[in-house]
């Protein structure tokens, strides 16, 4: 269970990007996070992993106080959470495997993982893993060699790895073609429900919110103005999330 | 806005009198003066040098050489005649024949020599078996030759003497000179400085470039009182272990009674090899394994503080989380006071130990009340802060490391150079110091630079694991950096063999040095070798670093 308490993030330019924010989330659930650029979603995602330091307020994950913890204990706690950005974020000089194997790093042993070394358990997960997303064949290749989608998945794979209780996304597919998007978003699908994984994955795209989701959160300049089941946003809705304006266009 | 205009051209005005009036110094400051360089004196100094140095020393030679012998009494007989001799077509006239003064002005002639041929003429005085050189001269198109000469000094005897007229007739390079072998071996010693000084400043600036690199030490944040539990246990551990490892090591170096030193000579026995490895068993123990020690001292010493003291405090209350942050402040900005104290007062910065008592205890002792204080300020200054909320003690340790790269690579090499030359004497090594600590500080700060512009994303995303600080070097940061670092361990090369040729001038060694020798001793001929050799090496070296930085990258 996620539960964020009165969540506020204030950059040091002043610029608000979260403003009291709060709001649980049950284990299994699948969140989609929506709302304009700039108005918070990749802040929030940010926070909870500790990747951008909250300026007040509480995120725990079951009973850890997640925004409080720091050090060896804010390893321990990442791990357990992993992460999709929307760029991918691979090291591109790398191999694909060991890209995916990265994601163990905050449980094997740190002299042996800087000397590339990994239990042969973890090189076996990693090809599972690899082939649970349908690119066993790429692992030996450099990651810049790959096209997006396959990046991605590589990022799927290695978010796996770390044998996550929670996946925070980063708008996950949009740097990628509607077909690839969906693809991706089956994937994220498949991981919450069939190994019980809690999603928090900030989106564009209402139809694939409405689609993949099971609950949606919308904030506005910082604020959280919805949440609710994604069928739940009508016209009105919509427009309450992204401005008059929005809603002539879309 | 008239008004505006008109302001403008003064403001206009006023700045090109002001730069005009920075010129107009600047010369006479600079004492530029046209009068002296048109002196005849010194146009004749300037086109005997420039002619030198166009003239470098590279070749041996071999003469191929014809002689032709004429008399000369000494003093004159009271008829003065010419004389004249004539062999195999040659015919040398010297008139007159004879000297009583050295004021006496002798003029010889020939006719026959070789066209263009360089004459030098010598003289062999009696009893004597080194011979005095008179003059050199060159013959005509026609092998006509014309020459003045007096003597240099008078030998009166009732015999003739004799005066040697040599031809060159052919002159063969038979090899380098003495000059360019030395310049050969000079350069060779240069270049190897160059690369081990890039070497051991490469090795020691990676790891401080991780250090120095904003965006991998801004993240890091512990708890203040973590922070001070591990400048608590520095001391101590640190201290400890370099005291304990060097006691171990100390038998083995000493310089009396040395155990390696005593079988040093079965070492050498294996030539280079052999003092390679002795060179290396003596730095082990005298300086690496210490180190190690302390190294190692240093890195439980951060991690005891950082874990336990960070886990302690999270599972305080309030209160007593304050309390303990409170008295670790206290000790360690004591501590860490008494320690900056005891160098400054060591190192005497701008005399201060005449204030302070001669010995270490007697130092600590008066210096106790002072950092009483200035742990009660920092104990009192940390009672203001969240204990819980983390300290970027990651900002200021970058901040610390870049003012010190910034420091040492403001100091000339020069200036390093002859520091050390005066703690391991004249020669090579002295200058491989004085340019690792250079290339040291001047690495770590490109390197950092380097650091600081990887993408941001994989460090992220290797973060969000859960990954160490150590886990995200290796696998977010030198991926990305990898091929700049080599790229620029190939140009620091090529800069440190440009900067050895400075060094040698204090005395660090390598080719400089005898380039200064060269020109103190004004063989400008020898010295222009040595210039050529550089010119020839920084030329090829520059080349290649370019050649393979453009490949790697």
């Amino acid at each position: 269970m996620l539960r964020v308490k009165n969540l506020t993030k204030v950059y040091e330019d002043g610029t608000v990007a979260l403003d009291n924010v709060s709001f649980e989330v049950p284990d299994g659930q699948f969140v989609a996070i929506i709302g304009l650029s700039g108005s918070g979603k990749s802040t929030l995602l940010r926070c909870i992993n500790r990747l951008i330091e909250p300026t007040s307020g509480e995120i725990w994950w079951n009973d850890v106080k997640l925004s409080h913890i720091s050090g060896e204990e804010l390893r321990r706690a990442r791990r357990k959470i992993g992460m999709i950005f929307q760029h991918f974020n691979l090291v591109d000089r790398s191999s694909v495997l060991t890209n995916v194997l990265s994601g163990r790093l905050g449980y094997v042993n740190p002299i042996a993982s800087i000397l590339k070394r990994f239990p042969p358990e973890d090189i076996e997960r990693a090809y599972a893993n690899l082939e649970r997303v349908g690119i066993r064949d790429k692992a030996h290749n450099r990651a810049d060699e790959l096209s997006g989608g396959q990046r991605q998945r590589v990022g799927i794979a290695r978010a796996l790895m770390q044998e996550p209780e929670l996946i925070l996304a980063d708008e996950p597919v949009a740097s990628l073609d509607p077909a690839l998007a969906h693809s991706i978003m089956r994937h994220l699908q498949q991981i919450n429900q069939e190994d019980n994984i809690t999603v928090l994955c900030s989106l564009h795209f209402l139809d694939l919110v409405q689609q993949y989701s099971t609950r949606a959160i919308a904030l506005n300049k910082g604020q959280l103005v919805f949440d609710g089941r994604p069928e739940e946003i009508d016209d009105e809705r919509f427009a309450e999330i992204y401005g008059r304006e929005a809603e002539r266009i879309g | 806005m008239k008004n505006q205009n008109g302001n403008k051209w003064w403001r206009q005005a006023a700045l090109i009198a002001a730069v005009l009036v920075v010129y107009i110094y600047a010369v006479q400051a600079t004492q530029i003066n046209l009068e002296e360089p048109l002196k005849p004196r010194r146009q004749e100094n300037l086109i005997g040098l420039i002619r030198e140095l166009a003239h470098p020393d590279l070749f041996a030679f071999e003469n191929e050489t014809r002689s032709t012998n004429i008399s000369i009494r000494m003093p004159c007989p009271e008829e003065i005649k010419g004389s004249q001799v004539t062999a195999e077509g040659r015919v040398a006239t010297l008139a007159p024949n004879c000297a009583t003064t050295t004021q006496d002005l002798l003029q010889l002639s020939g006719e026959g020599f070789k066209p263009n041929g360089r004459i030098v003429v010598f003289w062999h005085p009696v009893g004597s078996t080194s011979v005095r050189r008179l003059t050199d001269t060159k013959a005509d198109a026609e092998g006509k030759f014309v020459t003045q000469f007096t003597m240099p000094d008078i030998r009166e005897t009732a015999d003739p003497q004799r005066i040697e007229i040599v031809e060159v007739i052919d002159r063969r390079i038979i090899g380098l000179s003495d000059t360019s072998n030395e310049a050969l071996q000079k350069i060779v010693e240069t270049v190897l400085m160059a690369l081990l000084a890039s070497t051991f400043g490469t090795l020691l600036a990676i790891p401080l470039s991780f250090i120095a690199a904003r965006n991998l030490m801004e993240s890091i944040k512990v708890p203040l009182a973590a922070t001070m539990l591990a400048i608590i246990l520095t001391p101590v551990l640190a201290g400890g272990g370099w005291i304990l490892v060097s006691r171990l090591t100390t038998p083995l170096v000493n310089t009396d009674s040395g155990v390696l030193l005593s079988i040093k000579d079965s070492f050498l026995t294996f030539g280079f090899v052999g003092n390679f490895i002795y060179v290396l068993l003596f730095f082990l123990f005298l300086l690496l394994l210490p180190l190690l020690a302390a190294l190692v001292g240093l890195i439980v010493a951060v991690v005891l503080g950082n874990r336990y003291g960070q886990e302690a405090m999270m599972r305080m209350s309030d209160g007593t989380a304050r309390g303990v942050t409170a008295v670790l402040t206290f000790l360690g900005s004591a501590i860490l006071f008494l320690l900056i104290a005891l160098f400054i007062s060591w190192l005497n910065v701008l005399g201060v130990s005449q204030f302070l008592p001669e010995t270490t205890t007697g130092r600590v002792q008066m210096l106790l009340l002072p950092a009483g204080v200035v742990g009660a300020v920092g104990a009192i200054l940390s009672l203001r802060r969240d204990p819980k909320r983390p300290f970027a003690i990651g900002f200021i340790i970058y901040t610390l490391t870049r003012g010190i790269f910034n420091a040492i690579r403001s100091i000339e090499p020069i200036m390093m150079a002859f520091v050390f030359v005066v703690w391991v004497g004249l020669g090579p090594f002295a200058g491989i110091m004085a340019l690792t600590l250079h290339s040291l500080a001047d690495l770590g700060k490109l390197f950092s630079e380097e650091v600081e512009n990887i993408a941001e994303g994989p460090l992220e995303a290797i973060t969000a694991t859960g990954a160490n600080f150590v886990q995200q070097i290796s696998y977010a940061v030198i991926p990305q950096i990898f091929r700049q670092y080599i790229a620029y361990i190939f140009y620091r090369w090529d800069i440190n063999v440009r900067m050895s040729t400075i060094i040698g001038f204090v005395g660090g060694g390598g080719i400089g040095f005898v380039l200064q020798r060269n020109i103190n001793q004004t063989l400008y001929t020898k010295a222009s070798v040595m210039v050529i050799a550089i010119a020839i090496v920084v030329g090829v070296l520059d080349y290649l670093s370019a050649q393979i930085r453009d490949r790697i990258i």
